[in-house]
């Protein structure tokens, strides 16, 4: 009730002159995926379609698919075969923005744990194919949530703005919309002027063992250098670990200025720490993981990487090598023409 | 238990979005009267000014207003967008109002910057 009072009261205030009507749009990426993983080559096409549809002046209605399939080789027979294909719905969700400082989400959502999982996971904003080996903690089953959620941006300061998101999730065992019951809060602050975002997440179960996750992230885009740095820490039952990437777009090379701006070399280093309740998603044992990329981008949304990772732990060290070529597409699903 | 902590989570942020809401208005108060002395090289400023006019007041606007206004959306366009990808080209208008709609809730974006990238990206 509160959330819906200040919603409505701040409702008057905010403006809603957009003036071009948005129109559905069918986008998303499709990518092609192989991986040679401790010598094991896995082919791995997908295709990740995302249908928007704005709905007046306040509403979305946002869906996202995977089609997916791991295709490997098998002993005495030529050629790579996979199973079925893989079929998820990433969330499903109807968003209503109920004025500048808040939108209300009700639906299936991506769990905004961290900030992975939200905004780095499709394969054409990845840096690096693979997943970070913590994108498992605090986000729970396939990624997604069940329930509501309010989240928004807004400039709370001339110098800095703060974002935050607040959720509850609740339990479906249904597959493949399977969510834990939980609740939980990310919190974020931007400073535009130094292209600086800190922020945290918490998280706490309700269910089972009713414990709490919480975590840390932060992104960096120094004004003098093509340079993005990027960090995540989480911790929870499950375990510990973080990530830390830095890409850097070759704009400064002064030869062949064509080729090197639009390449970029990416560095990751990854470590996890097995937690007392650790499941089948994350590392059996204690990992660090070393990964070096290169990534081409040939025009806006075609994307080439390939990227070598040396993985040590416990179980096993090995080598993870991974080429990739992306696609992101829009598909506008009515008139463009503006009225 | 667990009742009272989703209250705890929600009263929590419902007064640090209040207070916000009130240092921005102030902000905007105070900062108002210097704009009006300022010189023209405020992007920020006038930026900020034009989202709180109509449309048709932004169109009968100076060129060298818009240019400012240009600018400034192009430098939010680079800094928010940027910030998790490569900077898309540009689509139709109408494309561009249902992507920004959409960033605006997954990247959390705020309004004022979705009103200048949106002016930038349809221009």
């Amino acid at each position: 009730m509160l959330t819906a009072s200040l919603a409505t009261q701040l409702n008057a205030q905010t403006r809603s002159d957009e003036e071009v009507a948005p129109v559905p749009l069918l986008t998303g990426s499709t990518g092609f995926i192989s991986t040679f993983d401790g010598g094991e080559p896995h082919l791995h096409p997908i295709v990740t379609p995302l249908v928007l549809v704005p709905i007046g002046q306040r509403w979305v209605f946002e869906t996202r698919a995977t089609f997916e399939t791991d295709m490997v080789q098998f002993p005495g027979r030529s050629g790579f075969h996979g199973g079925p294909v893989q079929k998820e719905v990433e969330y499903a969700q109807l968003d209503f923005i109920a004025n500048r400082y808040m939108t209300v989400t009700v639906g299936r959502f991506l769990t905004p744990f961290g900030i992975f999982n939200e905004r780095f996971y499709p394969i054409w904003i990845r840096n690096l194919q693979a997943d970070p080996l913590i994108l498992p903690i605090g986000i729970g089953p396939s990624n997604a949530s069940s329930g509501a959620m309010v989240r928004g941006g807004f400039k709370a300061h001339p110098k800095f703005n703060v974002n935050y998101a607040v959720y509850f999730s609740t339990l479906s065992t249904v597959s493949p919309v399977d969510s834990d019951r939980f609740a939980g809060a990310r919190g974020g602050l931007f400073v535009p002027a130094a292209r600086l975002e800190i922020g945290g997440s918490f998280q706490h179960g309700l269910q089972d063992a009713r414990s709490n996750a919480f975590g840390f992230h932060a992104l960096w885009q120094p004004l003098a250098l093509p340079l993005d740095i990027r960090s995540e820490y989480a911790r929870s039952i499950a375990g510990s670990g973080y990530w830390t990437e830095a890409a850097y777009r070759l704009n400064q090379i002064l030869f062949h200025q064509n080729e090197f701006r639009r390449t970029q070399v990416v560095a990751r280093m990854q470590q996890y720490f097995v937690g007392t309740n650790a499941g089948d998603a994350l590392e059996p044992a204690n990992t660090k993981l070393f990964e070096f990329g290169l990534n081409y981008y040939f025009i806006d949304g075609v994307k080439a990487s390939s990227n070598y990772g040396r993985q040590f732990s416990a179980v096993g060290n090995r080598n993870v090598w991974t080429m990739a070529l992306t696609y992101r597409f829009v598909i506008p699903l009515g008139p463009t023409r503006s009225e | 238990m667990a009742r009272r902590y989703i209250v705890v989570c929600f009263l929590g942020v419902m007064a640090v979005l209040v207070f916000s809401a009130i240092a921005q208005e102030r902000a905007d108060s105070t900062s108002a009267p210097k704009e009006a002395a300022a010189a023209p090289a405020q992007g920020t400023a006038r930026a900020s000014a034009a989202t709180h006019t109509s449309p048709r007041a932004r169109a009968a606007s100076d060129p060298a207003e818009e240019r400012a206004l240009r600018l400034e959306g192009e430098k939010r366009f680079r800094t928010n967008c940027g910030r998790c990808h490569q900077a898309p080209h540009k689509f139709p208008p109408r494309v561009m109002a249902a992507a920004i709609r959409h960033m605006r809730v997954r990247a959390l974006i705020t309004d004022e910057d979705m009103r200048l990238i949106l002016r930038y990206l349809t221009q």
